[in-house]
């Protein structure tokens, strides 16, 4: 087993099967990056073109005729309203419900439970008519505090499913000690169980916010006025026929249009990889 | 999911009134919204599904039930078979084969890797997954281009530029979808990899097996639950999918990336047939309802 | 037992706490838009009169026009404001009925497609206009005035803008190429004839460029097809029925067919896309890249000084000829006319005011100001006879004179703008190779027989 004559072409296999990953792993790391790369190089870049290349006049020009206008701002903003309040809303909401249904035996719970599950399953974005005559018979189209009721409502079911199993994963022991030491249940709720279950309200929270803030459809279609309206559909003045294209401003609109998310991605990743841990899913 | 075992651990407290009020109470918002901006809505499908609502017209002034009307003629119009076809390609390739084989192949090659190496990877994988659609969407217009990336390349090594987005549009927006979603699929099996135990893999080298049969007899079936998990998850994922499609090839040219919510949205709102766009909504309904059933029982899930 | 009733009655308490808060709030935005408007009477206090129209391009002619009539309506109304609602130019189809559906969105004024007027008239979307107490009103063109004339006989809207359509041609490519300029085709084989012989000889120009994708909307329906199919001896509609299948019809897919089938079109990725328009007259035109284009008598506008691409060579360079007939036959010719209106929204607040705005929007300076802005022909008898409009360079009015005589206007029908968006995919379909014209025109068929009913079509 030992000996030197085998061992030499062994350690060059070796060698071979350890270097190969890293050479796959680059090169679909380069196949990912390369439109990437293109759309930042053409966000700077005077006279952008569709094809990736360092800007013979490099500018900031693009970003801020983007920044400075009042419309844009505006759009902004809104996407931010509707991504933020409903990223709030599910947080509480899913994390109140994840309580319960963690903690106390219910009748009801399996019940619950499998609705909560089914629901995860239907695209309830792609049932706009029926939400669109909902909110026409309501009178409460064209309101961005309702759109942030329905975009939460369409990401709640698979976010209090997310919840209850970051709750489950909390023990139960502290909470216990808690009471002893005659703590309310709210107290308790927001002393011992919240700072807890932060991966759990990091993971639900950005989850629901990507979703909303990269909504197109729902916002088109429920909100009217031109005052009202997020980056996610404004982003269109610059696809539609708004004379020939201007790739470098697209270009910088998109990074900033992506940024809230790359920024929100990092304050949470490390709280992440709980959220995707599935393993135990049929231990149930 | 998650961590059940203490729920022995926990006191018995069926019958605790107080405590029935407070989930009650824990509850109400959840159930509010979900039946009012769900559960509602779902149920109103189901009825104008039936009725030849219109965005303008006579219809718009009287909306009529007209039965089964819209059935019948979606399963002899020609273009819902085609966006049910072009449905369920641009499921398989992007979705189920796309995203979560080569999200598989990163988690798999970068396990036990240079912790620098595997961050940078990671990082630029998961840039894709974080830019919103409509990014995605313009990035890969603007990639696969006549006058864009891949074609210069194309062109230097002496073909003919190919019009991606005309020539083949469906493989553009499958293209565009595993660019942007693998990055899910990887940080699933990333998790699910690094609870395997090194013991077992190691047992097996000792062994003599190879690299090829460690992974399909020993890695593969420790993970199967997050495969089957993540499987339903980026289907039902996909199954909805919008904006993609929509911003990049506008379901076009002709019908050839007309998934079944594109087509839902022309008929709707572009062609004003707001009945007939809904009976397309409860074909993807049912659709969702039957990958849900499923869903529930490959994962045996016991509440 | 108890514990679900709790539950349900937890949820139902929410429920009807929250509807609460819901008819709370729409009652209190309520309150605060009646309560501007009651306002109104008295003095100081404000109305609003909201005008939605289609931003189409960065140059925004409609919204310089509207800001202009906006500052004068503002200052002659005193408590009066407009707000100007620019909707992104490819989404105003969609948009514009989901504003005017609703009481709470409906705008008072809106630019209305005439296709259109129809539909929205019968879906209770659009006020009749008094328009026999505006003195005004005789100044408009008979012809046009129908066009705006709903099936109950009823005025829906004032039109701002008329046009014709034809062939832009290219001359310096053409005399490149050996053709005859200026040209004068007679048939569609002559058409055919000349693009083949651009195709042979200048193989880096488009030889003949047309609307073709859903993406183009009405302009696919009406540039194209419509501009081929009543040139045969088949319209689109006869009698009270849709002709979904005729010889004529199958002609004009086959023409299309041919063009793109040959090579002698656009590539696809340059038309089926939104801006395809915004791409020909600001890019392709100007820079001599294509040699025959099927398309109105506006584009003159973005080659105004004020325009998108100001070109004072424009009309040195294309030759706007006259679309012949399939063989010559009929009168020779053939062209289509359409136009917008200004229409009030029958669900919106202040339905007199906003006919007052459009009565100053479309009043003779304000009509000229807006035709010499966007090279629009005008709808008014005394605009057409203004020496100064006439006599503006760069423009076609002298030649749409002579287009008008042959023109065709799009079926009345409140089913039109169904049907056209079956036109449009049936057009895309065959423009991309995706079905051959027949069984294109088959699909077609069957699409508008689902839309109007099957007692409304016919085939010849």
């Amino acid at each position: 087993m030992s000996s030197v004559k085998r061992k030499r072409p062994l350690f060059n296999r070796y060698m071979a099967n350890r270097a190969l990953p890293y050479i796959v792993l680059s090169i679909i790391g380069v196949l990912f990056l390369l439109p990437l790369l293109w759309l930042v190089l053409a966000s700077f870049d005077a006279n952008a073109t569709l094809l990736l290349k360092l800007p013979e006049q490099a500018t900031l020009e693009n970003y801020t005729a983007t920044i400075t206008s009042a419309d844009n701002q505006r759009s902004f903003v809104n996407g931010l309203i509707l991504a933020l309040g409903q990223a709030l809303l599910v947080v509480v909401t899913a994390g109140l419900a994840s309580y319960p249904l963690s903690r106390y035996q219910l009748r009801y719970k399996k019940m619950f439970m499998y609705i909560i599950l089914f629901a995860t399953g239907l695209p309830i974005t792609a049932v706009m008519v029926p939400v669109y005559q909902f909110f026409l018979y309501f009178k409460i189209q064209n309101s961005l505090f309702f759109t942030i009721l329905f975009l939460a409502a369409s990401a709640l079911p698979y976010s209090i499913w997310m919840m209850k199993n970051f709750m489950d994963s909390v023990p139960v022991e502290l909470e216990e000690a808690a009471w002893v030491d005659g703590a309310s249940i709210w107290t308790t709720l927001r002393l011992v169980i919240t700072p807890l279950m932060l991966p759990g309200i990091f993971t639900v929270g950005i989850y629901a916010f990507s979703g909303s803030w990269g909504n197109f459809l729902v916002p088109f279609i429920l909100l009217q006025s031109p005052e009202k309206l997020p980056a996610a559909v404004t982003i269109y003045q610059y696809f539609g026929q708004n004379g020939i294209v201007q790739y470098g401003k697209l270009a910088a609109f998109s990074i900033l249009y992506t940024m809230p998310a790359v920024v929100l991605y990092i304050i949470g990743q490390r709280f992440m990889s709980q959220g995707f841990s599935f393993g135990g899913a049929n231990k149930g | 999911m998650g961590d059940t075992n203490n729920r022995s651990s926990k006191r018995k407290r069926n019958g605790n009134r107080s405590e029935q009020w407070r989930a009650a109470l824990f509850l109400s918002p959840t159930w509010v919204l979900l039946l009012l901006f769900f559960f509602i809505p779902g149920a109103l499908t189901f009825y104008l599904a039936f009725t030849n609502m219109a965005l303008t017209g006579a219809a718009a002034a009287n909306t009529e039930f007209v039965g089964f009307q819209n059935f019948t003629y979606m399963f002899q119009d020609e273009t819902f078979r085609i966006s049910v076809w072009n449905t369920i390609v641009f499921l398989i390739f992007s979705a189920v084969v796309g995203q979560q084989v080569l999200g598989f192949l990163i988690a798999f090659l970068m396990n036990g890797r240079n912790q620098t190496f595997r961050s940078i990877i990671g990082s630029i994988v998961i840039s894709g997954w974080v830019a919103p659609e409509v990014v995605t969407a313009f990035v890969w217009f603007a990639f696969l281009n006549d006058t864009g990336t891949v074609n210069a390349i194309i062109e230097s090594i002496g073909f003919k530029p190919i019009t991606w987005l005309y020539t083949f549009p469906m493989v553009a927006v499958i293209i565009a979808n595993i660019w942007r979603g693998t990055a899910f699929s990887m940080m699933v099996f990333q998790t699910a990899l690094s609870d395997v135990p090194k013991e077992v893999e190691e047992a097996a080298m000792i062994d003599g097996a190879s690299p090829w049969q460690r992974l399909v007899r020993i890695t593969i079936p420790m993970i199967m639950s997050s495969v089957v998990t993540n499987m339903v998850l980026i289907t039902l994922q996909t199954l909805g999918s919008f904006t993609l499609i929509f911003a990049l090839t506008g379901g076009g040219p002709g019908n050839s990336t007309e998934t079944l919510p594109l087509y839902m949205y022309h008929q709707a709102f572009v062609n004003y047939q707001l009945g007939y766009g809904t009976a397309i909504s409860l074909i993807l309904l049912l659709i969702g309802i039957i990958a849900s059933l499923l869903y529930m029982k490959l994962l045996k899930v016991k509440l | 037992m108890t514990i679900r009733k709790t539950v349900l009655a937890g949820s139902l308490a929410a429920v009807t706490l929250f509807a609460a808060a819901c008819s709370n709030n729409t009652g209190s935005s309520n309150a605060g838009t009646s309560g501007e408007n009651g306002n109104g009477s008295s003095a100081g206090a404000t109305k609003t009169i909201t005008v939605a129209y289609g931003k189409w391009n960065e140059t925004d002619n409609w919204g310089k026009w509207l800001t202009s009539v906006k500052e004068e309506f503002e200052n002659a109304n005193p408590g009066v404001k407009v707000e100007l609602n620019a909707i992104e130019g490819s989404q105003y189809a969609t948009k514009i009925p989901l504003l005017m559906m609703d009481e709470k969105t409906a705008p008072e004024v809106l630019a209305e497609d005439s296709f259109m007027i129809n539909a929205d008239s019968e879906a209770g979307y659009l006020e009749p206009l008094a328009v026999d107490t505006w003195d005004d009103w005789s100044n408009f063109n008979e012809g046009i005035k129908a066009a705006v004339t709903g099936t109950d006989g009823k005025i829906y809207g004032v039109p701002f803008s008329t046009d014709v359509r034809g062939l832009y041609y290219n001359k310096v490519l053409f005399e490149q190429a050996g053709l005859p300029v200026p040209w004068e085709p007679k048939t569609w084989d002559d058409i055919l004839t000349a693009s083949r012989t651009i195709k042979a000889q200048l193989p880096d120009v488009i030889p003949f460029w047309m609307n073709s994708s859903k993406a183009g909307q009405e302009a696919t329906t009406m540039q194209t097809l419509q501009m081929l199919l009543y040139g045969t001896d088949d319209t689109m509609f006869e009698d009270g029925k849709w002709v979904t299948e005729s010889p004529g019809l199958l002609s004009s897919l086959e023409f299309i067919n041919t063009i793109y089938s040959e090579g002698m079109g656009p590539k696809l990725s340059q038309v089926m896309t939104a801006q395809a328009g915004q791409i020909l007259e600001t890019d392709l035109m100007p820079n001599n890249k294509v040699a025959i284009a099927l398309n109105g008598n506006w584009l003159t506008g973005n080659w105004a000084p004020t325009g998108g691409k100001p070109w004072p060579e424009a009309l040195d360079v294309y030759g706007f000829a006259k679309m012949p007939t399939q063989n010559g036959q009929g009168q020779g010719f053939t062209s289509m006319s359409g136009g917008w209106t200004l229409s009030v929204g029958a669900k919106s607040a202040e339905k007199e005011l906003g006919f007052k705005f459009i009565q100053l929007a479309t009043s003779k300076e304000h009509n000229k100001e807006f035709a010499m802005l966007d090279g629009a022909l005008t709808p008014r008898t005394d605009v057409a006879a203004d020496t100064e409009y006439t006599g503006q360079p760069g423009t076609l009015y002298g030649v749409a004179a002579e287009f008008i005589t042959y023109t065709h206007v799009r079926p009345t029908n409140s089913d039109y703008p169904a049907v056209s968006t079956a036109v449009q995919e049936m057009v895309e379909k065959v423009a991309s190779a995706s079905l051959k014209p027949e069984a294109a025109m088959k699909d077609y068929a069957k699409s508008v027989e689902r839309k109007v009913g099957a007692e409304k079509v016919m085939a010849k």
